[in-house]
């Protein structure tokens, strides 16, 4: 399933919506749904969020694979941005030196199984795949290339 | 969908989705709390990091004045999202 939203949040219902759908058309295991939704979210809003000079809607691919699901998500007319190479977060301070952001890109490598990052003509496209009984969550990302 | 508000209790109850859609009104929300609460989260299903970061401003604007929040009843998936951000030291978690 291929489907392309607006560069807004308010576009989050609608891939939810679209997320589920697809679970249920392919039957996929339902305990990846979460971690998917979460990963889906925070990568939707990071390229939202930063590549503010960018027009074209961003494309949201869902293929089911063994045991499955690979995702997908371009995006057109833009910088490159390796969202593999985010900065490290401190999640070790105190509250007095915890400051709300920077937690997105983070929380995406504790979800997904693998994720894969390309750049070319002014395009990025990000591939992650989740799999059942691939492990727990927070130890899950094995693979990561660009 | 997403919905806030309190309980008999005086608890502020969320239900649904906190994702970045939902993130301001959730904000707007607490921003009107002004003591130390209780957060309900039975019904939460889904938090990214936008609600993180409504939880945390608020914490730490309450905290400053010496409240804070309470969470309770949090579901394993959150859990885990908690642990993985270190909000598991920030803030008091108890399930009921």
């Amino acid at each position: 399933m291929k489907n392309r939203y607006p560069r807004s949040f308010s576009a989050i219902d609608a891939i939810v919506a679209d997320t589920a759908s697809f679970f249920t058309a392919q039957a996929i295991d339902p305990a990846l749904r979460l971690k998917v939704d979460l990963a889906i979210e925070e990568l939707f809003v990071n390229l939202v969020t930063y590549n503010t000079e960018a027009s074209e809607p961003v494309t949201i691919e869902l293929r089911a694979i063994d045991h499955g699901i690979e995702v997908t998500m371009t995006d057109r007319g833009v910088d490159r941005f390796d969202p593999t190479r985010a900065g490290a977060v401190d999640i070790e301070s105190v509250l007095a030196e915890r400051a709300p952001g920077g937690l997105g890109l983070y929380l995406v490598s504790k979800m997904v199984d693998s994720i894969h990052y390309e750049y070319r003509d002014r395009t990025s496209k990000i591939t992650f795949s989740n799999r059942s009984g691939s492990g727990e969550e927070g130890e899950n990302v094995r693979n990561r290339t660009q | 969908m997403f919905e806030i508000g309190l309980n008999e209790h005086g608890e502020v109850v969320l239900s649904g989705r906190l994702d970045a859609a939902q993130a301001p009104s959730a904000q707007a929300f607490l921003d009107g709390v002004e003591d130390g609460c209780v957060v309900d989260m039975a019904a939460l299903e889904y938090i990214s990091s936008a609600g993180l970061g409504v939880l945390l401003r608020t914490h730490k604007r309450l905290a400053g004045a010496g409240g804070g929040l309470e969470l309770c009843n949090v579901n394993a998936h959150i859990s885990d999202i908690f642990s993985y951000s270190g909000f598991d030291r920030l803030f008091v978690i108890r399930n009921r």
